[in-house]
């Protein structure tokens, strides 16, 4: 099959939950990386155990990508229900292999598939399993076989798993093998297998292929973090999950606690005492930490959250993706008080944010709060390495002046808002970290002249933190005509869309202007931008109300007259944002 | 006292002016707890005091050693953070009964459950003081209070009670009254390696006059009179807790020295030298990291 405009191979597997459609995702989304091409994986589940349909989709190419298309090139079906929630999702030509007898389609469907010439297959799998001597779940390791077949690719990487995962059942081992190489022996009827005309890349091999939630774990670890709590919440859950995983090996205490109250303040305490702590919820349970955030703020107590954005209000879409949670983070919490907000887009990104956001946490005496998404946390993307971690940079009062403090130095108002910051059992100087309005020495106070000024002097590292922190990054070219404007995951399928038309439209000159650094939000770079592309200026949010914009609209006054928002827990595919530039542009 | 401890009651004393009414239980409180750090030679800079808000709260500025003065009913899960990070450093928290049973509960349940190393003293004058005199979970069935002005309708809880049902590791109470009870009970709570949980009933002259403190001391009595009494006999301790109106038991009702605080049940922590606050380098990941390319 000719691969498609979007330069992509597009493999999909779905099923119901429990039926193991992420295990045999990932094997194959693995397999694909030995192979040398680049992939990215991208899961949709339901918040259910057992049920429902749930699918895995790789996008294959030998061109980087970090987002997904719409639709898909070859669809295998482990359900009946999946077929008929992905039948539709298939391009023009596409394959769907199934698993099913009997499978009916309606007469709508019928049509479609007459329309887009689908060819379909099925596959007995459960009787090729059980034909070997295998149970009815030994399926997927029939379908992986016959994946890998048609693909094209080597069994070996499977095998090691197999071996790794049945190491001491040396019977389910031989029984699986077989189950596999009947799936590689397996001789379709309809199904033809795609000439990938992609350029294989063998160091591609060597590249780490991890979630964005992996990512965030790793950057904890080179950060210096030695406590973590957290309770469970998609889509932040499985952080909690694998650096309890690693904790003998990195010595880590790693904490489920009682809720997320709790967890925010065992947090601020730990960081209080002098330790790196971090924790990490969605926007549900960081609705909890807003009082926290705020005890935070008044006794100027370094604090770093990870917030997993997924769909609300209340539960929404648990399992699904958004952008939603701006608002909450920069506005969350009772008073006024400074603090910073940046948010992740991919791995790289992701791993490097958890340093910095210690360094300025611990910097500033602030709240961080580390935006993340369901499309980063649990999608599956491929990296070289990372990049050198920030060095750990503490700002604590060095050993040699520990002895002149005084207590009035805790609090001192200077000019840029940040005073002098120890700890418990560092000097004999105590002082009191009062949540209430304090002088100095953290002593209460509700004097009105300073009240104000404790006010000022703790509003004054807003404005510090403006002047130092990061502009927006801009990718494109240096003479745009429009600029697209983003934060988080959002920014990969603009790039990613603008990659291709650098070919397919050479002509149409299109930037992206990318929020890292989203609180304060710095707009010197905007305007300059605006300065040259005047009302060209495209806000792509994944939420309803375009909260980055909003900031934006709230520094400068600018409105964008062009917005492209998506609200539905799905991520912007590629063509999503190539389908809007055709329209727009 | 240990020999070499050179930590002073002076230590503790801080010039700010005590706003609590005249004859409240937090004076006594406070003198007790100041005694109790230096008879065990907690020095200020090796100190943390977390103070929840409510009329104890408002002592957080009024004594010696590194205060916490965070939130209404969250003073456990923060004392419990610090607690974590660095043992070096002894971690007392003060609630009321409001914060604590009412804002808190569930904090209190779980850090007995984890047996956290620290000592949580309740200053129970059975009512909100702070916010003028309302019911707290443990104001008496029918006691008019302000915004309960039929009386209260609710059951009280019985905190030595819930507590005791946790399996927990150390249970004492006292009362406000006797600096010297106060002082060896808080002594014995900052010894123990756990969560140790201290209620002191406390007199509220202002808006609890039912209890004042001579109404607890016709009716106390420590537990070590008893005859045979054994602290470490969870049972016995649940009997004598019980009653709350005509004899009440004070002293160390229950102390279990055997089970370990809460890093010694950490599997990764346990046989640690150092403290999480000692650890603050880059860790590595190269291990880890070449699980992500095979
Ligand atoms: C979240 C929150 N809710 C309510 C309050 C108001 N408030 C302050 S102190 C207090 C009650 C204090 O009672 P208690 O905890 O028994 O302490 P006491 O003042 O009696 O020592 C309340 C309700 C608050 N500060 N924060």
């Amino acid at each position: 099959m000719p691969n498609t405009p979007l330069h992509r191979y597009v493999v999909k597997v779905a099923g119901e939950s429990g039926q193991g459609v992420n295990s045999v995702g990932e094997i194959l989304a693995k397999s694909l990386k030995e192979t040398g091409y680049q992939v990215f994986g991208y899961r949709e589940y339901p918040s259910l155990i057992k049920g429902g349909y749930s699918c895995y989709q790789i996008d294959v190419s030998d061109q980087p990508m970090q987002s997904s298309s719409a639709e898909c090139d070859l669809l295998m079906c482990l359900s009946r229900v999946s077929v008929h929630a992905y039948l539709k999702t298939l391009r023009p030509g596409g394959q769907l292999v199934h698993t099913l007898k009997a499978l009916q389609f309606s007469p709508e469907e019928e049509q479609w598939i007459n329309e887009r010439q689908l060819k379909i297959e099925f596959v007995d799998a459960v009787q090729i399993a059980e034909d070997q001597g295998g149970k009815w779940i030994m399926a997927n390791t029939v379908v992986i076989g016959i994946l890998l077949k048609m693909l094209g690719l080597s069994e070996s990487l499977v095998v090691r798993i197999l071996e790794a995962e049945f190491a001491h059942k040396p019977d389910m081992l031989a029984v699986n093998k077989q189950c596999l190489t009947a799936g590689l022996n397996y001789q379709p009827n309809t199904l033809v297998p795609p000439q990938l005309a992609f350029t294989k890349l063998p160091e591609i091999d060597n590249y780490y292929l991890m979630t964005g939630n992996h990512a965030i774990a790793l950057g904890a670890i080179s950060a210096g973090v030695r406590a973590y709590y957290a309770y469970p919440m998609t889509p932040s859950s499985s952080i909690l999950t694998y650096l309890a995983e690693w904790q003998h090996e990195t010595g880590m205490l790693v904490k489920q606690v009682e809720d997320e109250i709790s967890v925010a303040q065992m947090t601020i305490g730990s960081m209080f005492m002098g330790t790196r702590a971090l924790c990490g919820t969605a926007g549900g349970g960081f609705d909890l930490m807003t009082e926290s955030l705020s005890m935070a703020g008044m006794t100027e107590t370094p604090w770093v959250c990870v917030i997993g954005q997924r769909p609300g209000p209340a539960t929404g879409l648990p399992t699904w993706t958004s952008t939603g949670d701006l608002n909450l983070a920069v506005f969350g919490g009772h008073g006024e008080y400074a603090r910073c907000v940046v948010a992740a887009s991919d791995l790289e990104s992701a791993y490097r944010l958890v340093g910095e956001a210690f360094n300025i946490a611990e910097k500033y005496q602030t709240a961080v709060l580390i935006l993340t998404e369901k499309q980063i946390a649990e999608s599956l993307f491929l990296t070289k390495g990372f990049p050198q971690p920030a060095p750990i940079e503490r700002y604590l009062v060095p050993d040699s002046e520990l002895s002149q403090l005084q207590a009035n130095q805790r609090y001192e108002i200077t000019e840029s808002g940040i005073s002098k910051r120890w700890v418990p059992g560092q000097s004999p100087v105590v002082f009191d970290a009062n949540g209430d309005e304090h002088l100095p020495d953290g002593s209460l106070t509700e004097e009105s002249a300073t009240s104000a000024a404790m006010y000022d002097k703790r509003m004054r590292k807003q404005a510090t933190m403006l002047a130092e922190l990061p502009e927006p990054q801009y990718f494109g070219p240096e003479q745009p005509e429009w600029v697209i404007v983003t934060w988080g995951s959002v920014k990969n399928a603009a790039i990613d869309a603008l990659e291709l038309l650098k070919t397919s439209k050479p002509e149409l000159k299109v930037g992206v202007l990318h929020y890292e650094y989203v609180y304060p939000v710095r707009t010197e770079q905007l305007l300059k931008l605006q300065s040259q592309v005047g009302d060209n200026l495209i806000l792509m949010e994944n939420n309803y109300t375009g909260q980055l914009g909003g900031l934006i609209s709230q520094a400068t006054g600018l409105q964008f007259k062009h917005r492209l928002l998506k609200y539905d827990g799905r991520p912007f595919f590629v063509e999503d944002v190539l389908n809007y530039l055709e329209e727009t542009c | 006292m240990s020999e070499n401890c050179s930590c002073s009651f002076h230590d503790y004393y801080s010039d700010n002016i005590y706003t609590w009414c005249t004859n409240c239980g937090n004076y006594g409180i406070h003198a007790a707890v100041k005694r109790a750090l230096v008879a065990e030679c907690c020095e200020p800079k090796d100190t943390l005091l977390c103070f929840d808000i409510g009329c104890n709260g408002n002592g957080s500025d009024k004594i010696g050693g590194y205060r916490y003065h965070g939130l209404h009913g969250r003073v456990i899960p923060v004392a419990v953070g610090a607690a974590i990070a660095n043992r070096r450093v002894k971690v007392l928290a003060f609630g009321g009964d409001g914060g604590t049973l009412g804002e808190g509960i569930n904090h209190l349940i779980h850090a007995v459950r984890g047996n956290y190393n620290m000592t949580f003293i309740l200053h129970n004058n059975l009512n909100y003081g702070l916010t003028q005199g309302q019911a707290s979970p443990t104001t008496k069935l029918e006691m008019k209070m302000n915004s309960s002005p039929d009386g209260v309708s609710s059951t009280p809880l019985h905190p030595a009670r819930m507590i005791l049902s946790l399996n927990p590791t150390f249970v004492a109470r006292t009362f406000s009254g006797d600096i010297n009870h106060m002082t060896e009970v808080i002594r014995r709570g900052v010894r123990h390696q756990g969560f140790s949980f201290i209620e002191i009933y406390q007199n509220c002259p202002t808006y609890n006059k039912a209890t004042p403190h001579q109404w607890y001391q016709d009716r106390i009595y420590d537990v070590s009179t008893l005859p045979d009494y054994n602290a470490r006999d969870l049972n016995r301790a649940r009997e004598v807790a019980e009653d709350l109106e005509n004899k009440i038991a004070v002293g160390v009702l229950y102390e279990n020295p055997d089970e370990p605080e809460f890093l010694k049940r950490v599997a990764n922590r346990q046989n640690a030298t150092t403290e999480l606050v000692d650890e603050v380098k880059p860790g590595s990941i190269e291990s880890i990291l070449n699980r992500f390319n095979q």
